[in-house]
């Protein structure tokens, strides 16, 4: 820490130990003061106030002669703890010592305080730190893990390793301790092991895709190639923390439109729109102009099920700040369910203005475009969204489909055999789609197709599958096979409760009953 | 149901396999990225070290002393604007061919209104060098930028540098808000302004780092840019604040990624954008620090690119003119956390000594600068834990940085000029609070690092805004020195008083129509002892910065070297059976005997 601390000049908040004499006889019992409180004037003012409520809290413990040094312990780790939640890591430690050194069984200082060292990048102090919490609380499942985690962070894996398996006696359940100790299988070369325990980790909690990385790296050392890249191919940031029930506190702690905002989205996260919806609220009492805070409240009324305010709040961030591009996206995101396409194009276009490579904006703006009939314009949205997205199937598959809407299915086709090339089997099934069913009889390939559709059913077979499968058959002539096909997938479009998929097979089985092939490659529902 | 749905749909006949089913994946070859499963590095000797004479400062401060009194000016004045926290770039470079290297700072000024002040501009000090019959010598520069045409006014983010012409004269690539500008050195210390014909100004985009490379083998130099954020403009600059409510700088991913650009070089002076063709699968990302070497052994200069907060970006050379984005199927992307980290600055260099090229990355506060070895064939493995290297740095905000051997013990050692982006606290009364000390790690050969930053000198107590970090031997005495850029702060020039203590091979590889320095060269120097140090010969790397081309070899304890092979970015192969040691010698492309 030489840089951050030898030039951080004064600390905010200490404890200054006065000593009333210096001769050798019995020394009084030291008396503690709160220091001045640190330059807090940047702040939001009502988490001004917070702190100096507090800080004169703290004043009046430390002159009342019948506070216990329980209490004042409590008084100084209070303050700190804003402190700490204000990012004022230095005000806060000194807080924390004091409150330490006041109270030494307490374990949430010395906890609170390797936290502050983890954040420096101070680990080797803030793995003393956790040690010391766990030797008040030998069971404190937060501290096993994170020292697990400094002791990786730092290249001792084998340290690292028993604070996950004592973690993991504790909690067998614990998604932390067992990628943790995933993680420590890997770092060791214990592949089979690191294998074992990632792969557990998934089973527990599928959202925890963090730890694709290491099961792929650990797959690839096990010589594992296709597991490897699958694991590398699902592989998402994130992060796979405990609980950390005192750091959640503390992280709710300000009362300021970002706290409020950060708890609204983890409520949001956990599926409780209403907690999301009063979080945002309270965040606006103290920022009516924020925009964010406005989206954020327009998104969770809108999971709520309050369309009406949702539109309203969207509206008003866009009102607030217009260069706010989420709202702008999200609005025309309701519009364009509403059918509301000139609107919609609107606000997409408004989000791409300030973020043009937003793929998702574009991506409904040529949507949009095409349902209002400006082909031209959403074929070049689609082009823009291929070139800067190019993973993006969904933008090739939208601009073959506008192509064959503009009746250019020779350019169509070549698009597909392009993209077929590469392998993706989407752009293989639109391909095989279009041979059987495109209106210009140069285009259509009946046989390419049926060769096409037997090498993907031999991967497997999805409805949408089935009734390409259909077309082609049709197109081949054998009527007789269309139909009995048509009917098993119609049944288990039934099965599956996809009424209007359902509805789509048997106006082409009409067709088929009739010795008519399809002629309409995709209708205007199975389009982006 | 939408058709591009249709593989997530329910299943006909009740066969699961879903979209992913579809995919076929990567084919992935990754038995060494895993970790813990290599062989340790090679050691070949024990490194030495520094003499231990407490009197002898290691590094020492000369910039004003030598004449380079600059201070740059970031214009901070509380609306934080996003450019401020990124500069500036140094460079150092031979402008004139006179052997010595000479020095360009970026500059900035006030944003939100015009540039009033004309002091404020990109600056170029010419070197002075005076080496006397004994061997002693003296620095001075002379700041030469109002007679050398370059008229850097615009508020300055980064600088490359590269002979774009081959008229053997350095050009300088300035990466500046608004549109960069290239200028071809005429010679004589002067520059003209070739942007617009040449193409280059890279609009849209935002670049603080910019590498020269003969990606296709045509003898003429290419641009790869790396663009780091979509920047709107300082009127639609974002609001970023702390939980508790306080502003701070905003990080990239608030504004946005703009994708990089590739330049081919025509070679007529005319720069086409190749990006489309070339970078396959190119996608936007918040690019900082850029380094190109062939890391796969294959002959051809690959690219690697550090990203803020996103995936770094490995672009592999298909040896016809296009590459392949491979970074996270070679274990580069990301630690091996699977945490893509705030990667600032980058160097590529062979800090093994296994004959191929190892990444060295600054990253942000409590993340710790990564280390990733390569296994010779482009399969990386993070040893940035393991290693010392990230731990001990965890505390700093790094952007330059570089693999250079400052004690000449023959190990590549690593350096980074720190400052954070976040305000200290109890700085926050500073003109501008984001000051650190720097930081220099000693390779201890056995894969491990030593952080002897305490020993190197007084000029590494100072806690600066450190950003751009040029490497070379300014003196010409035989050690590798320091020019470093502070955000809002003063440039320091980072003497070497130790690194010559040691017997060392200094060499220059040039080659081609005007002897240009030959980017991406790889020598192969064998010690007398048997041993092979295998070098790269680049002015890229670090942060927003060009360093000196010419290659400095540390020899360690040995006084001699048994032969010098040279691989040419074209391809070609030459042996030198012996080289002079302790001087520099110039190798031209086709004079081996």
């Amino acid at each position: 820490m030489r840089g951050t601390r030898a030039a951080a000049g004064a600390v905010a908040l200490t404890a200054v130990l006065l000593a009333a004499c210096s001769s050798p006889a019995p020394a009084p019992a030291p008396a503690i003061q709160a220091a001045p409180l640190p330059d807090i004037a940047k702040l939001v003012p009502s988490v001004q106030k917070q702190i100096t409520v507090q800080h004169e809290y703290l004043k009046a413990r430390l002159t009342d002669p019948t506070t216990t040094p329980t209490d004042r312990s409590n008084a100084f780790g209070e303050l700190a703890k804003l402190f700490m939640a204000a990012q004022l890591p230095e005000a806060a430690e000194a807080g924390f010592r004091t409150a330490q050194s006041l109270n030494p069984d307490d374990y949430r200082w010395p906890y609170y305080l390797a936290h502050i060292a983890r954040t420096q990048g101070d680990l080797p102090k803030a793995a003393g730190l956790f040690e010391e919490v766990l030797r008040r609380r030998p069971d404190d499942m937060d501290a096993l893990v994170w020292l697990g985690d400094v002791n990786l962070a730092v290249g001792r894996p084998e340290s690292a390793a028993p604070s996950f398996a004592r973690a993991l006696t504790l909690d067998p359940n614990s998604v932390s301790a067992r990628y943790g100790a995933g993680r420590a299988a890997l770092a060791t070369g214990d592949y089979r092991k690191a294998v074992a325990l990632l792969e557990e980790v998934l089973r527990l909690n599928p959202k925890a895709t963090a730890a694709h990385y290491p099961l792929s790296q650990a797959h690839a050392a096990l010589g594992n190639q296709e597991q490897s890249a699958e694991h590398l191919r699902l592989r998402r940031d994130g992060r796979i923390a405990p609980r950390d029930t005192l750091m959640v506190e503390l992280d709710s702690l300000l009362e300021s439109p970002q706290t409020f905002e950060s708890i609204g989205i983890r409520r949001l996260d956990d599926e409780d729109w209403t907690g999301a919806a009063e979080q945002f609220r309270k965040g606006l009492a103290l920022a009516p102009d924020n925009a964010a805070l406005h989206h954020r409240l327009a998104t969770a009324l809108n999971l709520m099920g309050d369309e009406k305010s949702s539109r309203a709040e969207f509206e008003i961030a866009i009102t607030k700040d217009p260069e706010y591009f989420p709202a702008q996206f999200s609005l025309g995101v309701l519009l364009q369910a509403d059918g509301r396409h000139a609107q919609a194009v609107d606000r997409f276009t408004a989000a791409l203005r300030v973020r043009p490579t937003y793929t998702e904006a574009r991506l409904r703006l040529a949507s949009s475009l095409r349902r209002l009939g400006r082909l031209n314009e959403a074929l070049d949205e689609y082009s823009q969204a291929m070139a800067g997205a190019p993973e993006r199937s969904e933008a090739r598959i939208g601009y073959v489909m506008v192509l064959t809407k503009l009746r250019r299915y020779r350019d169509a086709r070549e698009t597909l055999n392009e993209a077929a090339a590469a392998g993706d089997l989407v752009f293989t099934h639109a391909l095989a789609r279009l041979l059987a069913t495109a209106p210009d009889a140069s285009v259509r390939d009946g046989r390419r197709s049926l060769a096409l559709i037997q090498q993907m059913l031999e991967k497997g077979r999805t409805l949408e599958l089935g009734e390409t499968y259909a077309m082609t058959l049709a197109e081949l002539g054998q009527f007789r096979e269309a139909q009995s096909l048509q009917r098993d997938l119609i049944a288990a479009a039934d099965r599956a409760k996809l009424p209007a998929l359902r509805r789509r097979l048997v106006e082409r089985l009409a067709l088929y009953d009739r010795a008519d092939p399809c002629r309409t490659p995709w209708t205007d529902d199975e389009m982006p | 149901m939408r058709f591009a749905d249709a593989h997530r749909a329910p299943l006909w006949h009740h066969v699961s396999h879903g979209a992913r089913g579809w995919c076929l994946g990567l084919t992935l070859s990754l038995a060494a990225c895993a970790g813990g499963d290599a062989a340790p590095p090679t050691v070949v000797d024990t490194p030495s070290g520094p003499p231990a004479d407490p009197s002898v400062e290691w590094f020492t401060d000369e910039a004003q002393a030598s004449g380079i009194d600059f201070i740059h000016v970031n214009g901070a004045a509380g609306q934080f604007y996003y450019p401020e926290i990124l500069p500036p770039g140094v460079a150092l470079f031979d402008m004139d061919n006179d052997g010595d290297l000479d020095v360009y700072l970026v500059q900035g000024h006030p944003l939100g209104t015009p540039n009033a002040n004309p002091e404020l501009r990109g600056r170029l000090y010419r070197n002075d060098l005076e080496v006397r019959p004994d061997g002693s010598r003296s620095l001075r520069f002379v700041d030469v930028t109002a007679q050398s045409g370059i008229e850097a006014v615009a508020y300055g983010l980064g600088v490359a540098a590269g002979d774009v012409d081959n008229d053997g004269f350095v050009d300088l690539y300035l990466m500046h808000l608004g549109g960069n500008q290239l200028y071809r050195n005429r010679g004589g210390g002067r520059f003209v302004d070739i942007t617009a014909t040449s193409g280059t100004a890279n609009q849209p985009g935002f670049a603080v780092s910019a590498a020269f490379l003969d990606y296709d083998r045509d003898g003429a130099l290419d641009l790869y840019v790396g663009n780091n954020v979509n920047y709107r403009g300082l009127d639609k600059e974002s609001i970023c604040p702390n939980p508790a409510g306080a502003r701070d700088y905003c990080p990239p991913q608030i504004y946005g990624g703009i994708r990089d650009r590739l330049y081919h070089n025509e070679g007529d002076g005319r720069f086409t954008d190749v990006s489309a063709t070339a970078l396959v699968g190119l996608r936007p990302a918040p690019a900082l620090g850029v380094s190109t070497a062939d890391f796969d052994g294959d002959g051809w200069i690959d690219i690697y690119v550090a990203d803020d907060g996103a995936d770094n970006l490995l672009w592999m050379n298909q040896r016809n003119g296009t590459f392949r984005e491979s970074a996270l199927t070679s274990g580069a992307a990301i630690t091996a956390e699977g945490k893509a980290e705030a990667s600032m600055g980058v160097d590529a260099g062979d800090y093994d000594n296994d004959g191929d090229e190892d990444l060295v990355m600054t990253e942000l506060t409590s993340q710790g600068f990564n280390l990733f070895v390569n296994d010779g064939a482009a399969r990386f493995r993070d040893q940035g834990a393991v290693s010392g290297l990230g731990p001990a740095s965890m505390p700093y905000t790094g952007w330059g940085t570089a693999w250079f051997d400052y004690d000449n013990d023959g190990w590549l050692d690593t350096f980074s000029a720190n400052g954070t982006i976040i305000t200290l606290e109890g700085h926050d009364r500073a003109a501008f609070p984001y000051d650190q000390t720097r930081l220099l790690f000693r390779n201890l050969g056995n894969g491990r690092f030593e952080d002897v930053t305490a020993r190197a000198g007084a000029s590494f107590a100072l806690s600066e805004s450190g950003r751009g970090a040029a490497f070379g031997d300014v003196d010409n005495d035989g050690d590798v020195d320091i020019l470093v850029g502070n955000d809002a702060g003063r440039a320091r020039l980072l003497i070497n008083h130790v690194g010559n203590r040691q017997h060392w091979l200094g060499l220059r590889l040039v080659g081609g129509p005007g002897d240009r320095d030959q980017l991406g060269a790889r020598v192969g120097v064998t010690r007398s002892d048997g041993t092979v140090l295998w070098r790269r010969v680049r002015a890229d790397g670090s942060y927003a910065s060009a360093s000196d081309p010419r290659v400095l070899v540390g020899l360690g304890g040995t006084n001699a070297v048994s032969a010098v092979d040279v691989w040419w970015p074209d391809g070609g192969r030459e042996h030198w059976p012996t080289v002079p040691v302790d001087t520099w010698t110039t190798l031209q492309k086709g004079s081996a005997k």
